[in-house]
């Protein structure tokens, strides 16, 4: 089923029905503070204003992403004027921000910090603008424009950007709410992502399409303990997580009891069934739903719903996948880019409305994760995840494992190589390996072994710490003499796991 | 229990956790001043906590907690 949603009719037209419908209302309570809907145009409005004095040539403008009216308020300005943002985390290391910023070719870098950051661009200064009149006129642009362009780790040090368009994220939109997913004036819904996290985008987005009001999480809180303070001081009715923040929650969720909770969706990480059925408890009316999908396809493209009364599909205790949202196609290949049949294991691929048009500026990526294949009749265009896969009868896919080291810490893609790549950039010629092992807390955590007798790391963790962003650093440290070999003569990495 | 007791036997645990030997407890030491302070070495920390002094926390007491001072009231007063 092809959807004819458009990025005005899906989501600016229902954004700005809603800032007029319910202009008194919360739209956000940050750092436990409100600002209703009217300050939220208002100030879109002013950055708006600013947005307008850019050239046509600043399609891709940074945005500083802090916890703040502002910093959302920029996303709408820019999209208003047809342009996309590039988020960068100020926590983030600056080097790694510049270069984020400079493949994208931004010369505008929209901040809403005290001391501006980035003071070689040209920085919109959100905090310190002049009111002016209410300005949420859509303006028509192509659907092809982007939205919005995403980094995430790459395997050679150097961050990948991911471009959504605006046909991508209407695409979404549609498709979300075609779940069956509610929201109206009286929801309350979580935003616990950062905004470099393309998760954010439906956890800030869908709410303010429906006059519902959007809970972000201060920075330097513990994640965990303000949602669950949230839950209890709040009463929040819907909920996009990452599974690790029920893994920590899990010796606690007897205490918890929320009953105002309609849907709880979980993304980012493999959901397992058994705390799963926990957390149902301490949720008694939520639909509970496993939504997957990475970021080239638009936050995310399948569902499964989790059975509270009978059997739930799983894998090695994970819970299913599920089926594409509409406006996606699934299929599952082998290393010959075959279409696989049901019960046959291979790699997930992707294609329709939400897929990327592709890597920014990067063709070798794309040739390697693009391709078309022939599909219902027609030559369709295919984006290979990296996920090993298998779907049964029904259709309802289960998620097996990765087939390259991409693994995932908080639910941020990481990939091991670029770990090792700075780690053996510190260290010169000494060998080091860095290894996903899951902690006792069933979350995971990103452990390094070094070829080297031991010594102390503390400076080589430093370096590392000023190329990475934190969930990137190992926590765990291991000397060996000389790495273990497989038959194939490569690294034993499941030998080395064993050391965590 | 006395303060001064619950800080000596808190120093090694938030050492340990933190991979840091020069941290000094104090009762307004807070994750904002312990760059490593996240949500993992958080739950490494309260689970270290837990098992030093042999207590449960309950998730209103974690909730609670904005610094080390608030930390050692809980522990206090489940010695009460």
């Amino acid at each position: 089923m092809r959807s004819n949603s458009t990025f005005h009719s899906d989501v600016l037209t229902p954004f700005v029905a809603a800032t007029e419908k319910f202009a008194s209302h919360n739209a956000f309570c940050i750092n436990g503070v409100f600002h209703s809907y009217r300050q939220l145009a208002e100030t879109i409005s002013a950055i708006r204003a600013e947005v307008k004095k850019m050239g046509a040539a600043d399609n891709n403008v940074g945005l500083v992403a802090n916890d703040d009216l502002e910093t959302y308020a920029a996303i709408f300005a820019l999209w208003f004027e047809g342009k996309s943002y590039v988020p960068v985390n100020p926590d983030t290391p600056a080097e790694r921000n510049r270069n984020v910023l400079q493949q994208a070719g931004a010369t505008v870098v929209i901040d809403s910090s005290d001391q501006p950051l980035y003071t070689e661009f040209n920085v919109v200064r959100s905090k310190e603008l002049k009111a002016v009149a209410i300005n949420l006129e859509p303006l028509p642009f192509d659907d092809e424009e982007r939205a919005y362009i995403f980094f995430t780790s790459g395997t050679t040090g150097v961050p990948k950007g991911v471009p959504i368009t605006r046909a991508n994220l209407a695409g979404f939109i549609k498709a979300f709410f075609d779940l069956g997913i509610t929201m109206d004036e009286t929801d309350k819904c979580l935003q616990m992502f950062e905004l470099t996290f393309d998760l954010s985008v439906m956890s800030y987005l869908a709410p303010l399409l429906k006059g519902a009001c959007v809970y972000t999480i201060p920075k330097n809180k513990i994640k965990f303990n303000y949602i669950a303070d949230l839950l209890e001081e709040h009463n929040l009715t819907v909920a996009l997580m990452v599974p690790s923040i029920i893994h920590y929650l899990r010796p606690y969720l007897d205490e918890i009891h929320c009953e105002s909770m309609r849907f709880s969706l979980f993304c980012g990480e493999a959901l397992p069934l058994d705390v799963t059925s926990e957390w149902a408890n301490s949720i008694p009316n939520a639909k509970i739903m496993n939504v997957y999908g990475p970021t080239e396809d638009t936050i995310f493209c399948t569902h499964y719903t989790y059975n509270r009364t009978g059997e739930n599909k799983a894998s090695n205790g994970l819970l299913c996948i599920g089926k594409a949202m509409n406006g996606t196609d699934t299929i599952i290949i082998n290393e010959n880019k075959e279409i696989l049949p049901a019960n046959e294991k291979g790699e997930l691929c992707l294609g329709g409305v939400q897929l990327t048009p592709g890597y920014w500026k990067n063709e070798e990526k794309n040739k390697e994760a693009f391709f078309h294949i022939m599909y219902n009749g027609e030559m369709t265009r295919f984006y290979k995840t990296g996920d090993l896969c298998q779907a049964d009868d029904a259709g309802d896919i289960m998620y097996l494992g990765r087939i390259d080291s991409q693994v995932k810490v908080q639910g941020f893609r990481v990939e091991l190589s670029e770990i090792e790549f700075y780690a053996k950039e510190y260290l010169d010629k000494t060998n080091a390996v860095a290894i996903a092992f899951t902690n006792q807390l069933h979350n995971t955590e990103i452990g390094m072994v070094i070829e080297s007798a031991e010594f102390d790391t503390k400076p080589m963790i430093e370096y590392m710490k000023s190329k990475l962003p934190s969930y990137m650093i190992p926590t765990q440290l291991r000397f060996i003499n000389t790495f273990p070999l497989n038959t194939n003569g490569k690294i034993d990495r499941k030998v080395l796991k064993e050391k965590f | 229990m006395q303060k001064e007791e619950i800080v000596n036997r808190l120093t090694p645990v938030f050492r340990k956790v933190f991979s840091d030997n020069s941290l000094v407890v104090t009762d307004e030491l807070s994750a904002l001043d312990v760059e490593n302070w996240d949500s993992l070495s958080h739950m490494l920390l309260i689970s270290e906590v837990e098992t030093e002094f042999a207590i449960k926390f309950k998730l209103k007491d974690l909730n609670k907690m904005a610094n080390v001072g608030d930390m050692i009231e809980i522990i206090r007063s489940k010695f009460q």
